[in-house]
């Protein structure tokens, strides 16, 4: 446990950002293993097509278009759901070697292995 | 190590570290078996993992769509039945925490209109959706009759 290596998630709504359409934050949850943090996103709904994962100035964004496949001209008797894509903005310092992260989306679920920067794993120091 | 987290919170709180201490309470025994399964289960219940998912419900002029959000859920873990005018869907997730795995189910049922032909309902689940189509009976659908005016 380190104090550099820190994961806070942002709450960044549309209209702060000033983006044209509406997104909701999808479920998420985060562990942590010797060499790799990884995060799950729930995201039904979302196809690889529809998915976009950038990671910019130790901002790793998650951004998911929802697929719908159902015939035009439908009648919504109740919706629960909504038709946002989603959006998750997580903010890492350069704990995360950017160059080695792996995704990989399955039905609906995208669970992603942030491997941990060289600089960011604990180091043994010989004493002479 | 710094993680801001919102899933179970309550995760701790069966095992203080003082042992029970003051948070026991001094009723009867019921209570403080209520006590002991309501800390222990209060992460479930608070949390979104679990219970109940989003349902949605179209209709067009042939049939009625059910469509649940069931993320990560495999194909022969989904049960869909149709009771006495209802839709039941039950789904179980297994979720992996570090070496753990542990069953997260979930069930909803929906109440579905008289005319459906129960016998020819279908289901389709594609990336993390379900999609049920409940097929009108033909005497439900609209029909258009036309009348010849001499």
């Amino acid at each position: 446990m380190s104090m550099f290596n820190t994961l806070i998630p942002s709450f960044h709504r549309a209209a702060a950002n000033g983006d044209p359409y509406p997104v909701c934050r999808p479920q998420f949850e985060v562990d942590e293993t010797e060499g790799a943090y990884g995060v799950t996103v729930y995201l039904p709904g979302v196809s690889k097509e529809g998915l976009e994962i950038t990671d910019e100035d130790g901002e790793l964004r998650i951004t998911g278009k929802r697929a719908t496949k159902l015939p035009e001209g439908l009648a919504a008797l109740h919706r629960e759901s909504s038709d946002a894509a989603f959006e998750l903005l997580l903010t890492h310092d350069s704990a995360v070697d950017t160059a080695k992260i792996e995704a990989e989306l399955k039905d609906g679920v995208l669970r992603l292995a942030l491997a941990k920067a060289e600089s960011a794993k604990p180091r043994k120091i010989a004493i002479n | 190590m710094r993680f801001i987290q919102y899933t179970n919170p309550n995760t701790l709180s069966i095992a203080p570290a003082s042992g029970f201490g003051g948070r026991f309470p001094r009723g009867d025994i019921e209570d403080q078996i209520d006590w002991l399964f309501g800390t222990a289960l209060a992460g479930f219940a608070g949390s979104a993992r679990g219970g109940q998912f989003p349902v949605d419900i179209f209709e067009d002029k042939d049939n009625t769509y059910v469509r649940a959000e069931l993320p990560g859920v495999k194909r022969d873990a989904i049960g869909v039945e149709i009771v006495d005018g209802s839709l039941s869907i039950q789904a179980t997730r297994n979720e992996k925490s570090g070496e753990a795995e542990t069953a997260v189910s979930f069930n909803r049922l929906v109440s579905i209109p008289d005319e459906v032909q129960a016998d020819k309902v279908s289901a389709a689940y594609e990336n993390g959706v379900l999609t049920v189509t409940l097929p009108k009976k033909e005497e439900a659908k609209p029909k258009k009759i036309t009348v010849s005016v001499n």
